[in-house]
C-alpha cells in the first residue's frame, strides 16, 4: 500500500496515478484522498491514469466509477486514462462497461479533451444528461 | 531304513504334506506309496497310482527319451538327483515340476527304491519368465525412456531408451536423484518433488517440459509418471516413461506461427491518417478469428494511440448475432481505451437481418460507405472534443 | 503440475492470489490478454470467498498443467461456506446476493476457457477455472 496517495496538481487539474497491484484498502484510501483534494483545491478536472495498474477487477472498477460520480458532484470533470488492451477486453468480458465514465488513451489526450471541454461551447453540453 | 513297514507317525507326517508330493518308488521305478499331497498334484488316487511305473507322470517325449530311467540311475549313482521339467497330470494338463530323487539303500548298500519329492513350480516359473520378459521388453524399447525411481526420486533402473534419450549410461545414473535431468530453474523450483507428489496424489501425472541431456543440450520431454504402490497402498516408487517431443513441439510451433500469420493477414489493420485506423473485415468470422481480431486491433490502437477506428464490414458476407456481439464488444473495449469506433459498409440485407435478429448497435455510429466513415473520422479527429464526446457516451 | 496453495482469510490475501496466478500464467506462457483475464477472474472468485464463505475463508490451489492440447493454468477455489442452492440463478448476469454488482460468477466464467462450479447448500462451493495458452 502506498504511504502517500500519488496525486499531482497540474494547474487547475489533478493527475492521479494508480500503480502496481493495489489492495482494496489502498483503492478506497485513494478514492477518499482524491475527493478530499478535489473539494479542498476546487480542482476543475481529475485524470486517473490506470496504465500502471496490474489488475482492474470489478471491485476496482466500481470504486473508480464511484470516484468519477463523486468528482462530478463536486463540480469537476473526471477522465480515466491508459486502460490497456488486455484490461479493456477483460472489463468488457467481465461485464463492467463503465458507460458513464469518460476515457482517454493517455494523460495528454485526456488533458486536451478536458481543456477543449472547458473552452468549448458550454451550450453544446447543456443537452447531455449522462454527466453525473 | 526298511521299505514297506514305515512307522505310523512317519506315515502321518507324509500324509500331512499337501504342498509337495512325497512318494516312494521301488528299485525299478514303480510307485509303491501314495499320499494326499501326491493326489492333489497329479489327480491320481492311490489305487490308480500304486503299482504303476513312474513314467505315468512323464510327457510322451520324455518317455521316448527314457528320461525316467536315466534319472533313477543318476540318483542311484550320485546319492541325490534333482531336476526340473514338465510333468503330466491325470487329465493331461502339464505342470512345471521340481523333482528330487533320493535312493533308499539296504545296509549292504543295494538300492531297494527311491524317495521322490515333487513340487509344482508352474507359477514361480511363469513369474520368472514374466520378469525376464519384462526386462527384455524394457531393454527392447529404444525410443522411450522407461525407468524406475524410488519414493525419494532416486533412479533405480535404467533402459536403453533412457540411454538414447539422455546420453547417460546406467552406471552414471542409477543411485542419483532424478532432478539431474532438470533445468536449473526447475531444480530451484523443486519441480521433480512436486511432480512426484502430484503423481502420488492423482495416481498418475503427464507433463511436458525441458530436460537436460548429458552433453548439456535440452530436449522437450513428454513424461508420464505413475506411482508404484505396495499392498498397503503406500507409494514405494515411481515408473517414469519419457520421450523426446522436441521435433513435434517445433512442428506445432511452426504450424501455430503459420496460423498466426494467416490470421494476421486476414485481419490487417490499416492506418489511414494519424490517429485513424481502418479494420477491413473480410470473409467469415469465427470465434477464434474474431477474438484474435479484437486483440490485434486493440494492440494497434495502443501502439498508434489511435483516436478513431473504422470497422469496415463490407467484406463480410453475413453478420449473425455472435459476430455482432463480438463487434460490439470490440467497440466497447476500444471505448474504454479512449477510442471512438465507426461501423462502415453495412449492406441493406445485413441491416435487415441484424434488425430481425434483434441486434442493437446502441449508440455506435454507422455509415453505409467507407468514404462517409472516413469523412466522419476526420471530422472527429479535427474536432478532438467530438471524439471525446463519441468515445465517452455511445450506448 | 506445480501446485501453489493460497489460503484466503483476509483482503490482503487477494494480492497473493493474483500474484500466484500471474506467476503461473507467465510460466505457462499465456498471452498477456489471457493472463489478465485469468488474474481478474481469480480476483473475483477469491473476493467471493471473502464475502460469502463462512468466516470469509477458503483456499485457492493453483497448478500449471500441460496436456497434449497445450500449456495452461488451473485454479481450484474451495470454501466451506453456506453453499449455493440455485446455481443457474447465480450464474445469470445481474444476480447478486450480497449487494455487489452481481457479475462475479458469470463474469468470471466469460474470462476463462474452462469454468466449473460445484455447490450444495451447507457444503461449501468449489469453482475450477482453467486458461490455456491458445
Amino acid at each position: 500500500m502506498p504511504d502517500v496517495v500519488p496525486i499531482m496538481r497540474m494547474g487547475p487539474d489533478l493527475l492521479v496515478t494508480l500503480q502496481g497491484d493495489l489492495d482494496d484498502r489502498a483503492v478506497e484510501q485513494i478514492e477518499q484522498e482524491v475527493t478530499d483534494q478535489v473539494a479542498r483545491t476546487s480542482a476543475r478536472a481529475v485524470l486517473v491514469d490506470v496504465s500502471g495498474l496490474a489488475v482492474l477487477d470489478s471491485f476496482v472498477a466500481r470504486v473508480l466509477a464511484r470516484l468519477v460520480s463523486m468528482v462530478r458532484l463536486l463540480g469537476a470533470d473526471a477522465t480515466l486514462v491508459g486502460i490497456s488492451p488486455a484490461v479493456a477486453i477483460t472489463l468488457v468480458e467481465l461485464g463492467v462497461s463503465l458507460r458513464h465514465v469518460n476515457t482517454a488513451l493517455n494523460a495528454e489526450q485526456g488533458m486536451g479533451r478536458l481543456r477543449r471541454l472547458r473552452e468549448g461551447d458550454a451550450s453544446r453540453w447543456a443537452g447531455h444528461d449522462d454527466r453525473g | 531304513m526298511a521299505v514297506g513297514d514305515e512307522p505310523a507317525h512317519f506315515r502321518q507326517m507324509i500324509d500331512s504334506i499337501v504342498d509337495y508330493e512325497v512318494i516312494r518308488l521301488d528299485e525299478k521305478g514303480v510307485i509303491s506309496s501314495w499320499h494326499p499331497g501326491a493326489q492333489l498334484l497329479t489327480q491320481y488316487t492311490a489305487e490308480e497310482a500304486i503299482g504303476k511305473p513312474v513314467t505315468l507322470f512323464y510327457t510322451e517325449e520324455d518317455i521316448v527319451e527314457g528320461k525316467a530311467d536315466a534319472e533313477l540311475r543318476a540318483a542311484a549313482e550320485t546319492g541325490r538327483y534333482g531336476t526340473e521339467g514338465w510333468r503330466v497330470r491325470k487329465d493331461g494338463s502339464q505342470f512345471w515340476a521340481s523333482v528330487v530323487l533320493t535312493p533308499i539303500r539296504e545296509p549292504g548298500g543295494t538300492v531297494t527304491g527311491f524317495v521322490k519329492v515333487t513340487a509344482d513350480l508352474t507359477e514361480q516359473r511363469e513369474q520368472t519368465l514374466a520378469l525376464r520378459a519384462g526386462q527384455q521388453m524394457l531393454d527392447g524399447i529404444a525410443d522411450y525412456e522407461v525407468i524406475r525411481l524410488d519414493s525419494d526420486g532416486v533412479v533405480r533402473s535404467w533402459n536403453p531408451g533412457a540411454v538414447k534419450l539422455t546420453g547417460y549410461v546406467a552406471d552414471e545414473v542409477v543411485g542419483r536423484h532424478v532432478s539431474m535431468f532438470y533445468t536449473e530453474e526447475d531444480k530451484r523450483g523443486a519441480m521433480a518433488e512436486r511432480e512426484m507428489a502430484s503423481a502420488a496424489r492423482d495416481g498418475s501425472l503427464e507433463v511436458e517440459g525441458w530436460r537436460i541431456r548429458k552433453d548439456g543440450t535440452r530436449f522437450w520431454a513428454n513424461v508420464v509418471l505413475s506411482p508404484i504402490l505396495d499392498d498397503q497402498g503406500e507409494v514405494t516408487g515411481f515408473v517414469k516413461v519419457a520421450r523426446d517431443l522436441t521435433e513435434r513441439r517445433e512442428q506445432e510451433q511452426l504450424v501455430q506461427r503459420q496460423r498466426d500469420e494467416i490470421l494476421e493477414l486476414s485481419t490487417p489493420v490499416i492506418q489511414v491518417w494519424d490517429k485513424v485506423l481502418i479494420l477491413p473485415l473480410i470473409g467469415t468470422l469465427d470465434s477464434v478469428r474474431a477474438a484474435r481480431l479484437t486483440e490485434s486491433l486493440l494492440e494497434r490502437i495502443a501502439a498508434d494511440q489511435a483516436e478513431v477506428v473504422i470497422l469496415d464490414v463490407s467484406g463480410v458476407p453475413a453478420i449473425d448475432s455472435g459476430v455482432a456481439r463480438h463487434l460490439l464488444k470490440t467497440v466497447e473495449a476500444a471505448r474504454l481505451m479512449g477510442t471512438a469506433s465507426i461501423l462502415s459498409g453495412i449492406r441493406p440485407e445485413i441491416a435487415q437481418s441484424m434488425v430481425h435478429l434483434g441486434i442493437e448497435l446502441g449508440g455506435l455510429r454507422s455509415c453505409t460507405s467507407l468514404k462517409d466513415a472516413l469523412q466522419l473520422a476526420l471530422r472527429l479527429v479535427r474536432a478532438g472534443a467530438d471524439a471525446a464526446d463519441l468515445a465517452g457516451r455511445h450506448a | 503440475m506445480v501446485a501453489t496453495v493460497v489460503v484466503i482469510s483476509g483482503e490482503s490475501d487477494l494480492l497473493d492470489v493474483r500474484s500466484a496466478l500471474r506467476t503461473a500464467a507467465e510460466r505457462a506462457g499465456l498471452r498477456l490478454t489471457a493472463t489478465t483475464k485469468l488474474v481478474t477472474a481469480g480476483s473475483e472468485l477469491a473476493r467471493n470467498i471473502l464475502r460469502y464463505a463462512t468466516g470469509g475463508q477458503g483456499t485457492v490451489t493453483i497448478e500449471e498443467c500441460t496436456t497434449r492440447a497445450g500449456r495452461g493454468v488451473r485454479a481450484v477455489f474451495v470454501d466451506q461456506g453456506p453453499g449455493i442452492a440455485d446455481l443457474d440463478e447465480v450464474m445469470r448476469d445481474g444476480f447478486s446476493s450480497g449487494g455487489s454488482l452481481g457479475i462475479g460468477l458469470p463474469g468470471s466464467r466469460r474470462l476463462v476457457d474452462e469454468f466449473t462450479i460445484d455447490s450444495m447448500p451447507g457444503r461449501g462451493t468449489t469453482v475450477v477455472i482453467s486458461q490455456w495458452d491458445r
